[in-house]
């Protein structure tokens, strides 16, 4: 395996497939291909201990923003409230089960596991889980990590909060729940926890 | 604009976006001129990146299944895009909202919903419905388009371009679902019987369609086939 020796300070681009020389970076910066410039690198750091603590903050929170009503119109009288998870399935029994299935797994379940996943993988690499079991769980996670994260939408969702409140205010009159607080924060803690996130560092652990 | 021509740069271009922007922390890096992984015998795994020895058949690190370059991933990556428009065109045509107001009842298309909008002098959300329902697909399938062709028939279109116009489309696409957020908030909101009550229509079911497949299409696609071109003929970057 001399070959590998050499090879390791070489990056190829992932666009173009361009080969580099690899050095070391600064901290807080990132090296961008001189071709097509897609980002090749980083300095691959991400702390543990925080990413544990946000984990344990998102799922608290990840209860009431399902839960709790996130928006509320008052017409002639009558009052409705809906949940997110609600909503999703509302439109699934009125026959769209494609929509229905799309807003679900966007604004619940991909958020859930989101969270779940990278709490399995700080949990296995804070304690030190070497058997093959814990190990081929790691890489499973690692290898799903990418789609995960790629179909949670919540910012896209902050955002549909106040289009409808817009669009319905127009016929009735409309409030904001404890679920549009608790969603937000969600959204908030999410982008930290994905900021911190940084999965070749979490990669270097199975090279080890 | 005419494009310039690649020169082999020693330079890296350093993103410092994170924090801190500072200049005189740009490393100089050694780039090979020019030399595509594919010639090295080099390829980085699709799964982890991690970089691999083409002649193995699976990555060292997570035992995915290596390849140089997936040529099959035009024709998939034009399938998905031409069912894609026709569904697009579906979805806008045909009703996505069906809206019962004191027993009237009024069927919505996208387009006609932020009319409307415009009409009762919404404008920023009438912007953001207008950018994210009509404005964002549409590019999508333009953009893709563009860039398939410009693979396929080997187009004089600067590289560098179609290729930040790639990550803006793979970044932006994902916005399009935020009408299918706000319908399924209205309908589970508005349901009271003839007095008011919003309802999914048949357009719903196509536009989820056009955005799963619009967002397949570009991951499947191995955008390092555009780059292949560049040693062979005489191109432009």
């Amino acid at each position: 395996m001399h070959e590998f020796d050499d090879h390791d300070s070489i990056i190829l681009c992932q666009s173009c497939d361009l080969a580099v020389r690899k050095r070391a970076l600064p901290s807080s910066a990132r090296a961008l291909c001189p071709r097509c410039h897609t980002a090749l690198y980083d300095s691959p750091y991400c702390s543990i201990n925080g990413m544990l603590a946000l984990c344990v903050a998102a799922l608290i929170i990840f209860i009431p923003a399902n839960l709790l009503p996130v928006l509320e119109i008052h017409f002639l009288g009558s009052v409705r409230t809906t949940t997110v998870l609600q909503a999703a399935v509302t439109v699934w029994a009125e026959g769209y089960w494609v929509v229905g299935l799309a807003v679900m797994v966007a604004a619940v379940i991909a958020p859930g596991l989101l969270i779940l996943s990278i709490m399995a993988q700080v949990v296995i690499v804070k304690l030190k889980l070497h058997n093959s079991f814990w190990q081929r769980t790691y890489t499973t996670l690692l290898k799903n990590h990418g789609l995960i994260s790629q179909m949670t939408m919540l910012e896209i969702y902050v955002i549909s909060f106040l289009v409808s409140a817009f669009q319905l205010s127009d016929f009735s009159d409309v409030y904001f729940g404890m679920g549009t607080f608790s969603f937000t924060m969600l959204f908030i803690i999410i982008l930290f926890l994905q900021r911190e996130y940084n999965l070749e560092h979490m990669w270097s652990y199975v090279d080890a | 604009m005419p494009s310039t021509p690649i020169t082999p740069s020693n330079e890296h271009i350093v993103d410092s976006t994170k924090q801190t922007a500072n200049t005189d922390n740009e490393a100089k890096t050694e780039v090979l001129p020019h030399i595509q992984g594919k010639k090295i015998g080099l390829c980085l795994c699709p799964v982890c990146r991690k970089l691999n020895v083409t002649s193995n058949s699976h990555c060292r690190r997570c035992f995915s299944q290596l390849s140089s370059r997936n040529y099959a991933s035009i024709q998939q990556s034009w399938a998905l895009l031409v069912t894609a428009t026709i569904l697009l065109v579906v979805a806008n045509i045909y009703p996505i909202t069906l809206l019962t107001n004191r027993g009237v009842v009024t069927n919505d298309t996208i387009f006609s919903g932020i009319s409307h909008l415009v009409k009762t002098g919404m404008f920023p959300i009438a912007i953001i419905v207008f950018t994210a329902s009509i404005l964002v697909p549409w590019l999508k399938i333009f953009g893709l388009a563009t860039y398939l062709t410009a693979i396929s028939f080997n187009l004089p279109i600067s590289k560098r371009k179609l290729m930040v116009g790639f990550h803006i489309i793979e970044w932006i696409g994902r916005w399009s679902m935020l009408d299918l957020f706000v319908i399924s908030l209205t309908v589970a909101l508005v349901n009271m019987g003839q007095l008011l009550d919003a309802k999914p229509a048949p357009a719903a079911t196509a536009f989820a369609l056009v955005i799963l497949l619009t967002q397949l299409a570009a991951k499947v696609l191995d955008t390092r086939l555009l780059w292949d071109r560049l040693e062979n003929t005489n191109d432009t970057n």
